[in-house]
């Protein structure tokens, strides 16, 4: 990865390593895993400099369970640790725990229902008190507080019956077996039970200003709409940190972000990384390190299954066949994406690498409409029964390289007789009702499917989670496949690996055949930071780029 | 005297009232929400955002939304943004510095630049310098402010590289050096306009000013040129100017938030647009308020000041 | 009814000198042929052109101006900039002309209304004129653009009524200064309506400085379209305006400064001329000098 130029491709070896990606190498500790530095390098023995992450959002909490956006997890991973975290080859590993549970190891009962959870009890928060089961059974407690403005509970909702059994050890039941809970305990931070003790609203407790974590960095200050300063944390169990600072500046404009980067101004360029137009004088800047991340977003046009124009297989099959990705890719994205045909990423161990490709052929999908009964109205537009095969497209207003391809795309359907029309919204209207009740015809999203490394999608493509027909999820195509439903429900329930690969690839062969989406392209972030500052490993699994600050160290 | 500030500030009341009110319907207008950031959220599902809908109290009827913001306001109590939880007023005053900081740069080159054209255009009436800087003082008025920004970027910072492209200070480097330095092209950039505004003012302000009598009898006297116009023309001027400053606020204003989003000034105009495309309703809200307050309250003054320097004013 | 008017309304001698005063100002008449030259060249012009404004090819993005048939270079998606630039001339004099004319409406009949009826119905109107002055008038415009789904004919809906408040000021005062004189007056005695009265006798009267602001808010008008479409929030591709043309310039502004330059200079002399018309007008017809 001293390479520039060269792919990061390290992490995204889809080889046997994988293979352990839910349950394996139970016992090892977290330090040795998370803390060892990647390259030759030796880190120092003391904590020395400081590096400054630049972002293009404002992290918005400092409470790490609060309703939270992607941005936050950066300052939340330097700041604390949860009871597992997840490795760059999405395996799952201790960190507050001692073993990740298994029902191998007895941890989780043969039925999943029961969870027994073994602590270290070498940890201390930031102001001296022992970290014991209490903090996590308050952690878990405080997110289904019904009054506590919590992030996701999807999961958490099924604990029953929370006890702790002594300081290191924690047990629980689950509502129904449920294998992604594991994976989703890798982004529940825990808090600590004494920062809340006579606190009547949590939502206004001083620690949310002020928070006390057990990870590698403490709190310093924050300068709201400008910085977050982090310092390191001498008594950190694990190994780390090697950096005596770490800033987050918040910069508001992706153009700026690139060029204070280039002026060095900042040490690492953060979320949303360097635009793909300047990838290529990146790359030839001296002194930084620049390298393309494959980003778990998959690129994608929604399509609304309840329109009438969209319900026909054959009209989606048309319009999948009439994008040319290829174009796309190379032209506006400067090629730096990779073709995808399913939701899955392609560094995960549950990716199907044997779906049919996407070929663009105007003939083909001008036949497929033809013989569907689709045929050119009067004004060019096919129609059939009364429907025009006319829609409008919408994505967020000021994403300038989507909305490129937009009217690129806008044009090759024209050529085929479809009548797209674009109307972008900013993004607090656009994910909105708009989105999640499915008012759209089309929209392209750019989305990250799964929780952490774990292939569950029940909230994405089962039926019963269509908001707009009374469900509770995210199905916003409103896709229905009786057999998918099946299939998630029982992936959800199986907790073997392997057993779980085969349902998921099934999942992706019926979601790639009926395409409630078309798959644009898996998205490639161009990551970069200031040669000397090494330790720097990118982790698909997570949403940050600092999900591991502790490992950084200046050589 | 106090009849008339009793009844301005009873009239600013009731605009204020008004004000709030257009704001907070077109703002709940808007479909969409605060909640929206949360929607692509792999693990976050409907029901989530409805019951954080709910602990917001954003379920409520409009009208009671409104009456609950209005009584907490008018108990100095601005809310709480959406985004961070941070007293809207806390928001607003952090942004406030850097908004101020390029208001009051330009504000002051504006006048210093606009007072000489002007004054040199009403004393050389009709020659090349005031024809040119009359029909400049229309096409500076012409310009788009934000496009200027981007020519004044492309010219001043990337292909002479002699001011940054944006930001108010270098990270780790906060001198005041370094501000100025950030300041110089925002500054002139939204200067143009005011130029423009403050030159034709004191020019036809100079001109009404320059043949009357006193002017007349103090060169007569032997009073050196410059010292008239200082003293006379400029003393006399100034009056109508204060006038406008008040009624330029509000555009002064405008002005700031465009040049802001070229520049990534993080000052409120930034700000207002960040909150705007997330529904951060609260920010928003108290971002109206806040500048209806400063632009009645500018008016306010600027009658004030004029009547207190001018006695031949009658308020009321 | 037209003989009241000739008999007590001022003789409207200033017709044929306003005209001739607006010919011989220089910079009106230097605006009315960019204007002119404008419009044709945006009505005609596109059809002289190789390319179409809509016609995409990636192979030729981001040529510089004078690259083969594209004079003015091609944008990032390798469609036709001169013929961007004219098809968006279309759509953003059009929303500046309507707008005018709709917020000069808006402003006119507000005006008429308060500075002929005053007492409470024209306070509250003159108060709601201050209401909307005392935003800025950004704030108002981007949150109406954010509700309302942008097409240019919201657009020019939304910049119109966010600034007829001008217009409505000069009517205002207008009208309450003409509402005691004699000819009015007499029309009352006559028994004439009060629409009557306000439409037919005292609003011609008014028109010099209503033309004069109509002119400017035009000028007005284009800048706010550039400035929302800016942002994206405006008029929405594959249309083009000149506001969205530079939408998205910022980015390539080291690599491609054409995109930002071109379509700001196009905004700039059509500003610059409505503002000279409306300069010349100024004189023309004798309104009390306000430089603004």
């Amino acid at each position: 990865m001293t390479d520039k130029t060269k792919k990061a491709t390290d992490f995204t070896r889809r080889n046997a390593l994988t293979m352990m990606a839910m349950t394996g190498a139970a016992g090892m500790l977290a330090p040795n895993l998370l803390g060892k530095p990647a390259h030759g390098q030796t880190p120092p023995a003391a904590p020395t400099g400081r590096v400054i992450v630049g972002l293009s959002q404002e992290p918005t909490v400092l409470n790490p369970l609060m309703v939270k956006i992607e941005v936050d997890d950066g300052v939340h991973f330097s700041l604390f640790d949860a009871l597992f975290r997840v490795t760059p080859e999405g395996e799952i590993v201790p960190n507050l725990a001692t073993e990740v549970p298994s029902q191998a190891n007895g941890g989780i009962s043969e039925d999943g229902l029961e969870w027994r959870i073994k602590l270290r009890d070498d940890v201390r928060w930031h102001d001296g008190a022992p970290f014991t089961a209490e903090d996590v059974k308050f952690t878990l407690d405080l997110i289904l507080n019904p009054d506590f403005r919590s992030w996701r509970t999807i999961g958490h909702s099924l604990l029953r019956d929370i006890t702790v059994v002594s300081p290191t050890e924690i047990t629980w039941r689950m509502e129904t077996a449920f294998a992604p809970y594991l994976s989703f305990l890798t982004e529940t931070f825990i808090v600590p039970k004494h920062a809340f003790d006579g606190v009547e609203d949590p939502n206004s407790a001083p620690f949310n200003s002020n928070p006390i974590g057990t990870g590698a960095f403490k709190f310093g200050q924050r300068v709201a709409g400008d910085i977050i300063t982090l310092q390191a944390n001498p008594d950190y169990f694990g190994d780390g940190p090697y950096i005596e600072q770490l800033v987050f500046k918040y910069i508001p404009d992706l153009t700026v972000m690139y060029t204070q980067f280039r002026s060095g101004d900042i040490d690492l360029i953060g979320r949303q990384y360097i635009t793909p137009d300047n990838y290529a004088e990146a790359s030839a800047l001296p002194g930084r390190t620049v390298t393309l991340v494959p980003s778990p977003a998959v690129e994608t046009i929604y399509l609304n299954q309840e329109k009438p124009q969209f319900k026909e297989l054959a009209v989606r099959e048309a319009l999948y066949a009439a994008i040319d990705k290829e174009s796309i890719i190379d032209a506006l994205y400067y090629g730096l994406p990779t073709s995808a045909e399913t939701f899955m990423p392609r560094s995960s161990y549950f990716y199907n690498d044997a779906l049919p490709v996407h070929e663009f052929n105007l003939e083909h999908a001008r036949q497929l409409l033809d013989d569907a009964g689709w045929l050119p109205g009067p004004d060019g537009i096919r129609q059939k029964d009364g429907v025009r095969l006319a829609f409008t497209n919408s994505t967020t207003s000021g994403n300038h390289l989507r909305e490129q391809a937009q009217q690129f795309i806008q044009q090759t359907f024209r050529e085929i007789g479809v009548e797209m029309t674009i109307s972008n919204l900013p993004a607090a209207v656009i994910w909105g009702e708009f989105w999640a009740m499915s008012q759209f015809d089309s929209v392209i999203v750019g989305i990250t499917f799964l929780i952490g490394a774990d292939p569950d999608v029940t909230n994405r493509f089962h039926s019963g989670a269509i908001s707009a027909q009374g469900g509770r999820g995210s199905n916003n195509s409103q896709y229905v496949n009786t057999d998918v439903d099946a299939l998630l429900e029982e992936g959800s329930r199986t907790f073997d690996p392997e057993a779980r690969r085969e349902i998921y690839l099934k999942v992706q062969e019926h979601v790639r055949h009926d395409l409630p989406f078309l798959p644009l392209f898996a998205d490639s972030n161009v990551h970069g930071r200031k040669e000397g500052l090494d330790g720097v490993v990118p982790n698909g699994n997570t949403r940050t780029e600092s999900w591991h600050a502790a490992g950084w160290y200046w050589t | 005297m106090l009849g008339f500030l009793l009844n301005r500030l009873w009239q600013s009341a009731v605009l204020l009232v008004i004000v709030s009110i257009i704001g907070f319907v077109v703002l709940n207008l808007i479909p969409g929400g605060p909640l929206s950031q949360f929607a692509l959220d792999p693990g976050m599902t409907q029901a989530d955002i409805d019951r954080i809908a709910a602990q917001m109290g954003l379920d409520r009827p409009i009208v009671v939304q409104y009456f609950d913001w209005a009584w907490k306001l008018l108990q100095g109590d601005w809310g709480h943004s959406f985004r961070d939880g941070a007293p809207v007023l806390d928001v607003i005053w952090r942004h406030l510095f850097a908004t101020l900081l390029l208001m009051g740069s330009s504000t002051v080159i504006a006048i210093a630049l606009g007072t000489w054209i002007g004054i040199r255009g009403a004393t050389h009436r009709y020659s090349t310098f005031d024809y040119v800087a009359t029909v400049g003082a229309m096409v500076a008025l012409s310009i788009p402010t934000f496009w200027f920004g981007l020519v004044g970027i492309y010219v001043f910072a990337l292909k002479l590289g002699w001011v940054p492209a944006g930001n108010m200070y270098t990270i780790g480097d906060q001198s005041v050096l370094n501000y100025l330095h950030h300041l110089i092209l925002p500054s002139f950039v939204l200067a143009l306009v005011n130029i423009a505004i403050w030159s034709r003012y004191m020019r036809s302000a100079t001109l009404d000013v320059i043949n009357q009598d006193f002017v007349n009898t103090a060169r007569a006297k032997g009073v050196t040129e410059r010292r008239v116009l200082m003293k006379h023309v400029v003393g006399n001027a100034l009056l109508p100017m204060i006038t406008l400053a008040g009624m330029q606020l509000p555009s002064i204003l405008s002005g700031a938030l465009v040049t802001e989003t070229v520049f990534t000034w993080p000052g409120m105009g930034r700000l207002f647009l960040d909150s705007l495309g997330y529904s951060d309703y609260p920010v928003v809200m108290g971002l109206l308020m806040f500048s209806a307050i400063l632009v009645l309250a500018g008016n306010l003054i600027a009658d004030i000041v004029v009547a207190v320097v001018d006695p031949r004013i009658r308020l009321g | 009814m037209t003989a009241i008017a000739q008999n007590t309304a001022p003789p409207r001698w200033w017709h044929s000198r306003a005209v001739r005063r607006f010919r011989n100002h220089k910079l009106a008449m230097i605006g009315v042929v960019m204007i002119v030259t404008l419009t044709l060249a945006c009505i005609f012009g596109p059809y002289l052109l190789p390319y179409d404004s809509l016609h995409i090819d990636l192979r030729a993005r981001f040529s510089p101006p004078l690259t083969g048939n594209y004079y003015l270079g091609t944008d990032p998606l390798g469609r036709d900039i001169a013929a961007r630039l004219l098809m968006a001339g279309r759509i953003s004099l059009m929303v500046g002309f309507f707008a005018m004319v709709l917020s000069t409406l808006i402003g006119t009949i507000i005006g008429v209304i308060a500075g002929y009826r005053g007492g409470w119905l024209g306070a509250g109107l003159m108060r709601l004129v201050d209401a909307f002055l005392s935003f800025p008038s950004i704030f108002l415009l981007l949150a109406l653009a954010a509700l309302l789904k942008p097409s240019p004919v919201m657009i020019t809906i939304i910049i119109a009524v966010t600034s007829w408040m001008e217009v409505a000021r000069i009517v205002e005062a207008e009208v309450r200064s003409l509402r005691e004189r004699e000819f009015v007056q007499a029309g009352r005695m006559l028994g004439l309506s009060g629409a009557h009265i306000m439409f037919r006798e005292i609003l011609p009267n008014a028109m010099g400085p209503i033309i004069v602001a109509a002119t400017l808010t035009v000028a007005r008008a284009i800048l706010l379209e550039a400035y929302v479409s800016f942002l994206g929030y405006g008029i929405q591709p594959p249309l083009p305006s000149w506001g969205n043309m530079l939408n998205g310039a910022q980015q390539y502004l080291a690599s491609a400064p054409w995109l930002a330059i071109i379509p700001g200079i196009t905004i700039t002399i059509a500003v610059t001329s409505f503002n000279f018309i409306g300069d010349g007008l100024r004189d023309a017809l004798d309104v009390r000098s306000d430089p603004v």
